[in-house]
């Protein structure tokens, strides 16, 4: 049990050590660097949400363009960067590797939580902005909510870890992990509710489980959207499976993980 | 404490299988520390990285009681774009050190003046390597390991380093490899040899040189 306790604590210490090492190099010595990362999304959302405007696009259930591209894009966004930066974390960081105390799950995790974070806080802000404008908080669940986000940061970094160890056994999965998951962009519901759509087309988008994420956060927020096609336990048994393969191919790869 | 039990690595090579240890089973006890003698590729390194768990053994297994510190004298751990400061800070949390503490000290001990918070690509491969060693002596380690400290700076910097060594013998150790055995003797009483695939152990480092001729 002291042993177990101690590996723990030493983890956190390293993930802990990691993530601010992370947030140096990645957003430079400044502070400010990191509001470019909170920046980048909400710009995008905000100039989508103004075309919807623009184009008076009806949203079904009354749902506002801006809480409604917000509830598709973040959930993708942190899948897709959670996907990216599981893939490139070992070799990335392989330097690291020279510390006894930091495993290649480390490197994967710090930068995971990294990202859980930065879309938290982007989330934060969306929500305080949109608050004041309307003058109440309006979230129906949040609980819902939160676990559609936790399942999407899950789900990008079970898929990153599987890409990430084939990566050690064939590296061309460096360039192809990009364009093979680019279509998602387009069928995960962040363009369209998925209740919007013809029976038949929605009976093949719903094997996809991002659609599944983006339509429980959409119906933890919107009190009239029901979210019929969200389901979690669907999204858990994905989860599994990559992570069961990642977890297996990061035992295999140990030994190829290049010492640089 | 270090035991090697039937420690086997074999490395893939364009040529087919290059077997660098087969088999080594050795025991290292505490306070004791040992130089390893042995030729460029015969696999001293590896041999360091194996005992400091970095790397995972093909057969067999390396158990360590105490606290053992990174392959000294490599500075790959280190980010070229982060200061000497801030690789510092990141090395003291990882092992859960006073940020302060070790900061400080380094800052001492390295002398790196004004480079010590300059990005680490700036510096020379000398004050790389009296970074690095400097850092490791910040932390109270039961074994450091260290590989190749040739390049550690002028003549000062290395009777420096040998001093502060033999200051803490009564509580921690080295092991050492070099092919250098004026280096080896200044920090190590025994030495070791790695042929062939096999590590022999001795007593002292004269028998060692003595084999290691043969």
């Amino acid at each position: 049990m002291s042993a177990w306790a101690e590996n723990l604590t030493q983890r956190v210490q390293v993930i802990h050590a990691l993530i601010l090492r992370e947030t140096r190099t990645r957003y430079g010595k400044h502070r400010l660097g990191y509001l470019w990362a909170i920046f980048e999304p909400l710009t995008f959302i905000g100039m989508i949400s103004g075309l919807f405007y623009l184009l008076d696009r009806r949203l079904p259930f009354g749902m506002d363009p801006l809480g409604f591209l917000t509830t598709g894009m973040l959930p993708y966004l942190l899948f897709a960067k959670s996907t990216t930066q599981a893939v490139n974390a070992v070799n990335a960081n392989s330097g690291l590797l020279y510390f006894p105390q930091v495993k290649p799950l480390d490197l994967v995790s710090a930068r995971v939580v990294l990202e859980f974070a930065t879309t938290a806080v982007v989330f934060c802000v969306i929500m305080g902005g949109n608050s004041l404008h309307e003058g109440t908080l309006q979230i129906d669940d949040p609980l819902r909510l939160m676990a559609g986000f936790v399942l999407a940061s899950a789900l990008g970094s079970s898929v990153g870890l599987m890409f990430c160890g084939l990566c050690t056994i064939y590296p061309v999965i460096h360039q192809i992990h990009g364009p093979l998951l680019r279509p998602l962009f387009w069928i995960s519901g962040i363009w369209f509710a998925a209740e919007e759509l013809p029976t038949p087309v929605l009976d093949i988008l719903s094997y996809n489980p991002v659609l599944h994420v983006v339509e429980l956060v959409r119906s933890g927020w919107f009190p009239e959207y029901r979210g019929m096609y969200a389901d979690p336990l669907y999204v858990a048994d994905f989860i599994l499976v990559f992570l069961f393969l990642g977890l297996t191919l990061e035992r295999v790869a140990r030994r190829r993980f290049q010492l640089s | 404490m270090i035991t090697l039990r039937n420690v086997s690595k074999t490395y893939a090579t364009n040529r087919g299988p290059h077997v660098v240890l087969s088999g080594v089973t050795a025991h290292i006890p505490p306070l004791t520390s040992y130089g390893i003698l042995g030729k460029n590729g015969s696999g001293k390194s590896t041999l360091l990285r194996l005992i400091s768990g970095i790397e995972a053994p093909d057969t067999g297994e390396v158990i360590r009681k105490g606290r053992l510190s990174w392959p000294i004298g490599f500075s790959g751990g280190f980010n070229g774009s982060l200061t000497g400061e801030e690789n510092c800070r990141f090395i003291a949390r990882i092992h859960g050190e006073d940020i302060d503490r070790v900061v400080g000290f380094t800052r001492e001990f390295a002398e790196l003046g004004d480079y010590f918070y300059n990005p680490i690509k700036t510096y020379s491969s000398g004050m790389k390597a009296r970074f690095g060693f400097s850092v490791s002596m910040a932390i109270e380690f039961d074994v450091y390991l260290v590989d190749e400290v040739t390049a550690v700076g002028d003549r000062r910097f290395a009777q420096k380093c040998r001093t502060a060594f033999s200051q803490r013998r009564a509580r921690s150790s080295v092991i050492m490899v070099s092919h250098n055995l004026k280096t080896i003797r200044g920090y190590a009483d025994r030495a070791a040899v790695l042929q062939d695939g096999e590590l022999t152990l001795f007593d002292s480092v004269d028998e060692a040189v003595r084999a290691y001729g043969d």
